[in-house]
């Protein structure tokens, strides 16, 4: 890191921390809105049904209801959801509000009760008899496929809503002439993002105004306007989107649900304030899905295990419902599968199923799956060949020779340094010595395992990547950052935090490009008549995308409180002027004095006595900018773990966890470690604990969280980080952004590692969670058929 | 989730209580600790008219020891029966059960009284007082009963308590031996065992296994002694084999069903390992004692 900065890098606390833990902060609920009736959805207990008729006369003349409303009434009021990108392979969809003819999910709402208190409305929604014929349920891939499978959107030529592929070289040519072709499958189970809040909003239409002011926790405030506009009708100067505190999102709070549109309608059509919020049950039942993948790869490898070309074939489950283009996620994996290894021969196959499940979108590493694909399959390749995995790893890395790669998707890696983090982790497990202790111990009947995962992390889609993917969307961001009359700054940009911890590295960004103390920078985010039209939070964009704009910004700022300091020291240019903790700074001789002049005194000028501004200076100090990030940004990282596996229970415990990490430069160490540690906490607790499960039927059986299981600190080990800190060339200073590889990597590491563990068993793992009873059905099944080597 | 409408009491005698239990009968759920009934209310998968707030009858939340017998109050904390110093000399299987207990959030508010009447399958306390013989002391208006715990327990969540009446006490005999164990296996820290395992015994003067009680949770309806496998223990040597050979035939004896998530073999294979791992831990705690 640059050793030229003096806020970026700099260990602030979290300035959002003081009000958070005390209890200050102000949540959804807490907001008060005298008056405001209450929200409560009808779902669907089937997965697949036709609705024959909806009778709400009972609940409609219950005590306090103001009304029960259906898919057809807010079809009325709001236009239909089309997402038809002109993406090859792609089919087009459109949704309604709420369903009209026929229910695609266990949990789909189906009609909206409004009531003066929320238990009066679930009272209400009790009574709502809605007829229900009942059609068999797609409740898996291979059923969506099936030749003969029921539609579940009746609209489309087949279940198969996205089928894409490429190819580059020539894999099969390199198959037919390789040492061996090593085959590996890996099954990542349905996930869903458990935000400690779960989604809510009140939705307060101004009839006088013609306004609607909508309060909802979100992580992208403006493009959410834009789409309640559109929905409703209204222009953007008519909607006003107000993010309070949020208790997390990881994802889920991007899309414009058809319940949060629901409410913003009622609330014009009632014209009184509407909340809404979503109980435990709905939101691991309804919110939105993840991650369900089934992967296969076929490498083709000499005899040194260098990897000569690769195939790749990914199927999503991808629920009932598109709320984001069904090629978004899967399309990613397979255009960074290759990551950090030097393959050209490559093609992928990609498709996407709609099934009766809740529908899938990104979850905190949408591209999750995609380390362990690549490094299982690396792992298959050393077992196969009886080599060494890290030999393995070792042949086929990047290294600084490398770079810049284009990989065989156009996608161009520059300044990572996967080869350095995998050296790095290498020597701090001690390979060697643990392959010693491995041994000793399945000798007395214990089973050791380390796993190795390296992560190629795409943070920051600019709006080039987006384009040449095929994907809608625009990758910019915008800030604005504006020095008061008293010497105050206040700043704002696009971004939305979700408990991240945004208010000081953001805050440092602009410090460092203005010029004065990270304590004296505030951020304001989340009210999109304050914030200037940014995309929001995803991804790993947050430092890159709106640390780099705040930074740039700032720069533009610190040009023009530098000119007005010259004019007052009477000097020609600014040339020899700096500001440090919002004082200017004169270069004498070999050093750096104090002039005398603080921003203060530029603010009162630039303000309260704009005639004695420099020729050609407007008055006021107010700036904004916006800046598209380079197509693609990439951090790097890799994880590697020691765990035991306990053969009676199935148990496994975590020993040892060690990354390597390389994310450029940190804007706030805090906050950097903060994500290193959540996200691999959420790629362990994916890995080893959550699953949304289905029956055969499409009934919902993990809607509480007694069922859906999430890791506490009691489940995880202690993480130890290493930090590698090299510049993105490209970025503004050098940031690349991160907080999503953790979990990529988690879920790689452990799979491997237990992969490893299981060795002397002969078996490999391809289907997560990490189960105990799936370990004990693997142990059992390895001592009834020796030879086999898959997972049940 | 929110509770369907009810009328609330709160009784500040317990006569009041059982007063209020008989007006109201099958139509009446008392509140105890909360753990489980709140989101039963919430999910509404409990409907009461009237719901009875039992926590106000501050005599019942009591620990007596006496010289043959221990009385618990049924509205003793969770919390209380892991760590009054009197429970743990006492009775130290039951403070062990009760400390692994969801959290410690959930320890100060769940009671015995209400943990047994819940009667969950996997739950520790009902799993302990079986395996230690406890009885329950039930009141009703027209006075109280005993009932042994194995009586009481009759199926999932299906207890031997009538409309009006209210489990005011268990009372455990004071155990024989000293040697003890809980052990208990659940995926998550603080979670409901999948299986559970509880024994108690002495060792005679030649080391020989004497008076063993076990017990087992998360295998059946309800948490089962094995007195079979108690009797098969009676006088052999606490060594390796014998320990294998008692979980083994544990394991035959018990017949878990298949659940969506966990299959009857995995139940099994736990219940053998956990009944070794207990017995390994009651006599390493002894050794180390």
């Amino acid at each position: 890191m640059s050793d030229a900065f003096t806020e970026i890098g700099r260990a602030l606390p979290r300035k959002e921390d003081r009000r958070l833990v005390t209890g200050r902060g102000r949540y959804l609920d807490d907001l008060a809105f005298p008056g405001a009736l209450h929200v409560s959805f009808v779902r669907s207990p089937h997965a697949h049904a036709r609705i024959l008729g909806i009778d709400s006369v009972e609940a409609a003349a219950m005590p306090g209801v103001m009304g029960v409303f259906t898919g057809r009434d807010l079809d009325q009021w709001t236009t239909r959801l089309r997402l038809a990108p002109p993406i090859e392979g792609l089919q087009p969809t459109e949704l309604t509000t709420l369903p009209i003819d026929k229910v695609r999910f266990h949990g789909d709402p189906v009609a909206c009760v409004v009531a003066t208190d929320r238990y009066l409305a679930e009272d209400a929604a009790e009574c709502v008899v809605v007829d229900y014929e009942q059609i068999p349920a797609v409740t898996s891939i291979e059923e969506a496929f099936a030749p003969d499978a029921v539609l579940v959107d009746e609209t489309l030529s087949s279940n198969m809503v996205s089928h894409q592929s490429l190819c580059v070289g020539d894999p099969a040519a390199r198959r037919a002439e390789a040492h061996r072709v090593v085959s590996a499958r890996f099954a990542l189970h349905r996930h869903t993002h458990a935000p400690l809040e779960t989604r809510g909003c009140v939705a307060d239409w101004d009839d006088g105004r013609a306004h609607l002011n909508m309060h909802i926790g979100n992580q992208v405030p403006h493009p959410l306007r834009s789409q309640l506009a559109a929905r409703l009708g209204l222009s953007e100067s008519q909607v006003t989107v107000m993010s309070p505190d949020v208790g997390g999102a990881f994802g889920q709070k991007i899309a414009l649900y058809r319940e949060e549109l629901a409410v913003a309608a009622l609330s014009r059509h009632l014209r009184h304030p509407l909340r809404w919020r979503e109980d435990r049950m709905e939101n691991l039942m309804a919110a939105a899905h993840a991650r369900e993948y089934e992967c296969r790869t076929r490498a083709a490898v000499s005899e040194t295990g260098k990897i000569l070309g690769l195939e790749l074939e990914i199927d999503e489950d991808f629920g009932g419902y598109c709320f984001y283009p069904a090629n978004y996620m899967a399309r990613v994996i397979a255009l960074i599968m290759t990551g950090p290894y030097r393959i050209q021969d490559y093609a992928y196959e990609v498709r996407v199923a709609l099934t009766n499940k809740c529908g899938a979108g990104p979850m905190r590493a949408p591209m999750a799956v995609t380390s362990w694909v690549m490094e299982g399959t690396i792992d298959a390749i050393a077992r196969e060949l009886g080599l060494d995995p890290v030999e393995v790893r070792r042949i086929n890395a990047l290294g600084p020779g490398d770079l810049p790669y284009t990989m065989p998707t156009g996608e161009v890696l520059e300044d990572v340094t996967p080869k350095e983090t995998l050296e790095t982790a290498v020597a701090a497990i001690d390979v060697a010595a643990f392959r010693e202790r491995q041994a000793r111990a399945r000798s007395e009947g214990r089973y050791l395992g380390l796993g190795l995962c390296t992560v190629i992390e795409s943070t920051t889609y600019g709006s080039e990547f987006y384009k040449s993917a095929g994907i809608p969307g625009s990758g910019h961001e915008a800030a604005w950052v504006r020095i008061e009359p008293s010497g105050a700054v206040n700043a704002s940009v696009g971004l939305m935090g979700t408990g991240q911890g945004y208010e000081s590295p953001l805050a440092q960004a602009v410090a460092e490009g203005l010029g004065v103390r990270s304590e004296d920078v505030t951020v304001h985010m989340g009210n999109t008549d304050i914030a200037p039209y940014g995309m929001g939070s995803r991804g790993g964009r947050g430092a890159t995308a709106g640390g780099g704009t705040l930074y740039l910004c700032a720069l533009k700022a610190r040009e023009r409180v530098l000119a007005i300091a010259a004019s007052m020291l009477d000097l020609n240019d600014a040339g020899g002027l700096r500001m440090r903790a919002g004082h200017i700074e004169r270069m004498i001789g070999e050093d750096w004095q104090k002039t005398g002049l603080a921003l203060t005194d530029i603010a009162r000028r630039a303000y309260l006595d704009p005639l004695a501004l420099p020729e050609g200076v407007a008055p006021g100090l107010d700036f904004s900018h916006s800046y598209d990030p380079p197509a693609m940004t990439y951090s790097n990282s890799t994880h590697a773990c020691e765990v035991e596996v306990d053969p009676q229970t199935g148990a496994i415990s975590i020993d040892r966890y060690i990354v390597a990490e390389d994310c450029g430069t940190v804007l706030n160490p805090i906050v950097v470690r903060g994500q290193q540690q959540g996200a691999i906490a959420m790629g362990l607790s994916g890995a080893l604990l959550e699953q949304v499960i289905y029956d055969g039927a499409g009934q919902n059986l993990s809607a509480t969280l007694a069922d859906y299981l999430v890791a506490s600190p009691n489940e995880l080990p202690e993480f130890e980080i290493l930090h590698h800190h090299t510049p993105n060339q490209r970025t503004p200073a050098g940031i690349k952004g991160m907080a999503e590889g953790g979990v990529m990597g988690a879920i790689g590491v452990i799979a491997n590692a237990v992969s490893d563990a299981l060795a002397p068993h002969g078996m490999t793992i391809e289907r997560l969670p990490l189960t105990p009873q799936s370990i004990c059905a693997l142990l059992q099944e390895a001592a009834t058929s020796p030879a086999k080597r898959t997972q049940l | 989730m929110k509770p369907a409408q009810f009328t609330y009491h709160r009784p500040a005698s317990l006569a009041e209580a059982l007063a209020l239990l008989r007006t109201h009968g099958s139509s009446a759920k008392s509140l105890a600790g909360g753990q489980s009934l709140g989101p039963m209310l919430n999910m509404r998968l409990a409907r009461p008219d009237h719901l009875v707030d039992l926590n106000d009858l501050i005599e019942l939340d009591s620990v007596r020891v006496s010289d043959d017998m221990v009385e618990i109050g049924a509205l003793t904390r969770h919390h209380r029966v892991a760590n009054a110093p009197e429970l743990r000399r006492s009775l130290p299987l039951l403070s062990a059960a009760a400390a692994s207990i969801g959290h410690y959030a959930i320890r100060q508010r769940g009671t015995i009284g209400g943990s047994l009447a819940h009667a969950d399958p996997a739950a520790q306390l009902p799993l302990i007082a079986v395996t230690l013989g406890a009885s329950l002391v039930i009141a009703g208006l027209q006075g109280t009963r005993n009932v042994v715990a194995a009586d009481f327990l009759q199926s999932i969540m299906t207890v031997d308590l009538r409309d009006g009446e209210l489990i005011t006490a268990l009372r455990f005999p004071l155990p024989v031996g000293g040697f003890w164990a809980f052990e208990h296996f659940s995926r998550r820290h603080g979670d409901f065992a999948i299986v559970s395992v509880a024994l108690n015994f002495a060792q005679d003067a030649d080391g020989k296994i004497d008076a063993l009680r076990l017990g087992l949770g998360g295998v059946d309806t309800v948490p089962l002694r094995l007195p079979e496998i108690e009797a098969r223990a009676q006088g052999r040597p606490a060594d390796e084999d014998t320990i294998r050979e008692l979980a083994a035939a544990t394991a035959s004896a018990i017949a878990p069903e298949d659940s969506a998530q966990v299959p009857a073999s995995y139940r099994r294979r736990l219940a053998e390992t956990l009944v070794i791992r207990a017995f390994q831990s009651a006599l390493n705690r002894e050794e180390g004692a």
